[in-house]
């Protein structure tokens, strides 16, 4: 029993997938829509499978061809398609439609996809289905030729960390590498070059992905707090994991979206956190608000970050919770400084 | 019933066992692991683990899956802790198996089995939580030093005993097995055979009158030369069969199988090195036994640096150089999460095997663990019924394994047996749903 308070703030109320059971919202969301679509295709089966035994093979010297790539048949592709929960929960309140979708990390193909597109290898727990949506409808205001305009801002793991550096250029290192470096020269001179250098910490700034008709507009309006301290009722919530990496045990790297959607506005929370150990905190926060009746968007921005060193004395009072609020990003933000906030304000 | 079976019982209810006991047992431990090698040798057939990270009772869905410590013979390639909810009771069980199992289970280090990365990532608090002082964890920690490095598996088969189907299609399959040895099995969710690659070579090792120099060169340590009696690695060993077998019958001999929780390492190039190093002890920053627990194998020529700054990174002629020089077919290790449970790379040189289904439990990745059969004999490792009875509980679910990579004949016949987590209960997993709150 006592496991539960302590992973409670590690794990935070994170979950996995879509389940049938407890998903009453939940409805298909055509497939077309998602600028992501699994790459079913790219599955492989062999055709020896359990229904067809291989044509028998003598024992002929000729060289074994290939594994030849056979087509999926219709149980198995239902068994790699996500079935219709997996399209994600939504709900429409005040002209606004927030859907989330949660599936398992990716697989093998498409992973190789995806370091295809990116150029970097992903988070080795990479939540690539995994989106956060908030859709709205701008209605025309009765002007000649005006239609009816619907915006969209999406948060997923392709587009974040699409804004990782890639070159490598502000690379961080993990706390012993200079020590292991100067071990090391004595005894691999051969070994210099670094496979593939990038952000390896997949730092991102990224504040979601807007559809075209939309732009943000730096504004001196501020998302109200007091409002969303009330404790109106939540008809909608969700957490959703869109990466998450252990930096090979030297720390973790997480990026979750967090949405919770009241009866007259809506709050989306994007945040990245970054902690490497012996080296620096890092928080990168997106915060989405509407207000439904003003049909007002505003979206904040802001950075936090800190050596370990000083976080690590604030953090001194709290002696043995030390490791676990270190693990939880929201506990964090506490006790790391903030670096500097960007408010934006949509304009269609 | 002795201390040791209750407490077998006890942690497998996941109960833990009081302090005095888990000193004793670490003691007791701690005596047998000393005396063994830090490359300890293993015959087949054995089922080759990875990674379980402290999730319980996926491991005990593993033991449903693999079969039960002693009946099945188990190497588990570390990181048994951290991470997961019951860190403690997991290593625990393991350790229990083999303080009373000692030739039945094989347990070598991860680079989670450590005094400092266990501080960080939750076996240390979990020790604290349940016994309120960190005692048990320095047990632990102290057993963690008498891990093994590493394993050598020999007397693999290169092919498997094909798995009957899950739909019975017995009198073609039984034709297929008379002409074809199977060298990969992959059952995945529910028993369903999902890819089997046979071996075409297959009818002529089964003629009696076959030459060694008939053979199919299944290695790359060329033709079978005449038997040498030694251990592969050793240079004792004058080819990758490894221990000559019997009448000199040289059929179905699947070479040697290392076993090490992350890879290789540039001070490394034999495993007689491995054999040198002083493993009782913290694992080091650097160093050959730091590179063992911590490289990864990655899609280069040669050794990379890691862009993190520390640890290294091998590629396919690094692989395929240490396996020919040490007489072996396969490098079989952890490591590093993979959705499909199990990766073979390098043209079935080395493979990453991953035994912590849905880890974290929110990945929703599948688990794997690999079988590697007995030399000469086409071992059934599970009676055809057990399976059977395992598919019937399992129908619904459907099995879909993807195999990176083209499969180049060669290395010993493996199974990979698939499974998925076991069921979440109210045992203190995260909800699916997450509860909502004002978050700001």
């Amino acid at each position: 029993m006592m496991a539960i308070t302590f992973y409670a703030s590690h794990f935070g109320p994170t979950s996995t997938f879509a389940h049938p059971a407890i998903q009453a919202t939940t409805r298909p969301a055509p497939v077309a829509n998602h600028p992501h679509p699994q790459t079913v295709h790219t599955y492989r089966t062999n055709k020896m499978s359990s229904t067809s035994p291989p044509p028998s093979t003598s024992s002929s010297s000729m060289p074994p061809p290939p594994p030849a790539p056979a087509q999926l048949t219709a149980k198995e592709v239902q068994a790699v398609m996500p079935s219709a929960v997996d399209a994600g929960r939504t709900i429409t309140v005040g002209g606004i439609t927030v859907t989330t979708r949660k599936l398992p990390i990716l697989n093998a193909a498409e992973i190789e996809a995806m370091t295809e597109k990116l150029g970097i290898a992903p988070p080795e727990m990479i939540f690539g289905n995994n989106v956060v949506s908030i859709k709205g409808v701008a209605k025309a205001d009765g002007a000649p030729g005006e239609k009816d305009k619907t915006w969209k801002i999406e948060f997923n793991a392709l587009d974040a960390l699409d804004l990782v550096d890639k070159t490598g250029s502000d690379m961080l290192k993990v706390a012993y590498s200079a020590a292991w470096q100067k071990q090391r020269e004595n005894m691999h001179e051969g070994i210099k070059e670094v496979v593939k250098p990038f952000d390896w910490t997949y730092s991102t700034h990224y504040r979601g992905t807007v559809t075209e008709n939309a732009r943000f507009e730096p504004t001196q309006q501020q998302i109200p707090l007091d409002k969303l301290r009330r404790q109106d009722p939540i008809l909608f919530f969700d957490d959703v994991m869109l990466y998450e990496d252990e930096l090979a045990d030297n720390g973790m790297s997480i990026l979750s979206v967090k949405v919770r959607v009241m009866p007259a506005r809506l709050l989306l929370l994007a945040r990245f956190y970054m902690r490497l150990d012996d080296v620096v905190f890092r928080i990168r926060d997106t915060r989405v608000f509407v207000e439904f009746a003003e049909g007002l968007v505003l979206r904040e921005y802001q950075e936090r970050e800190d050596s370990y060193e000083n976080v690590k004395k604030k953090l001194m009072p709290y002696r043995e919770d030390v490791p676990a609020i270190m693990r939880d990003a929201n506990q964090m933000v506490e006790f790391l400084p903030l670096q500097g906030t960007v408010v934006e304000k949509m304009v269609l | 019933m002795s201390d040791l079976d209750k407490a077998i019982e006890q942690l497998r209810q996941c109960r833990p066992i009081p302090e005095l006991q888990v000193r004793e047992i670490c003691f007791k431990a701690r005596e047998i692991l000393i005396e063994e090698a830090n490359v300890q040798i293993v015959d087949a057939p054995v089922t080759i683990c990875g990674d379980i990270h402290g999730q319980f009772h996926d491991l005990m869905e593993l033991f449903r899956v693999g079969g039960d410590c002693p009946d099945t013979n188990y190497l588990f390639m570390g990181d048994f802790v951290d991470r997961g909810f019951y860190s403690l009771e997991s290593f625990l069980l393991l350790l229990c198996l083999k303080v009373r199992y000692p030739d039945r289970i094989t347990l070598i280090r991860g680079n989670h089995e450590s005094r400092q990365i266990t501080t960080v990532y939750g076996f240390y608090d979990e020790c604290i939580r349940k016994y309120g002082s960190a005692n048990v964890w320095r047990y632990c920690c102290d057993v963690f030093d008498y891990l093994a490095l590493g394993a050598l598996v020999i007397g693999a088969g290169t092919s498997v005993q094909p798995t009957r189907s899950a739909d019975g299609e017995d009198v073609e399959t039984k034709v297929r097995e008379a002409e074809d040895e199977v060298e990969i099995e992959v059952i995945g969710l529910g028993g369903v055979v999902t890819r089997q690659m046979l071996r075409r070579e297959a009818g002529m090792i089964n003629s009696t009158n076959l030459t060694p120099s008939a053979l199919p060169h299944l290695s790359s340590s060329g033709p079978a030369g005449p038997l040498l009696t030694g251990i592969p690695g050793t240079g004792a060993s004058g080819n990758s069969r490894g221990i000559a077998t019997p009448n000199n019958a040289p059929a179905n001999t699947g070479g040697a199988v290392l076993c090490v929780h992350g890879g290789l390492s540039p001070l490394i190039d034999s495993v007689d090195k491995i054999r040198l190093l002083d493993r009782k002890q913290e694992v080091p920053h650097d160093g050959a036994m730091c590179d063992l627990l911590w490289s990864d194998p990655e899609e280069i020529d040669g050794w990379g640096l890691s862009p993190r700054g520390a640890g290294f990174l091998f590629g396919s002629d690094i692989v395929k150089q240490f396996n020919h020089l040490n007489n072996l077919t396969l490098i079989a290790r952890a490591h590093q999460l993979v959705m499909e449970g199990f990766k073979e790379m390098f043209d079935s040189s080395i493979v990453t095997v991953w035994s912590a289904p849905n880890y974290c439990y929110r990945c929703g990745n599948v688990a794997a663990i690999l079988e590697l059969g007995e030399d000469n004999s086409n071992a059934v490792l599970r009676s055809g019924g057990e399976e059977v009875l395992f598919n019937r509980e399992n129908t619904r679910r459907l099995a879909s394994t993807y195999m990176g990579g083209s499969m180049k004949r060669g290395g010993p016949g493996r199974r990979y047996r698939v499974f998925e987590a076991a069921a979440q209960d109210s045992r203190g997993m995260p909800s699916k749903k997450p509860m909502p709150y004002y978050f700001l």
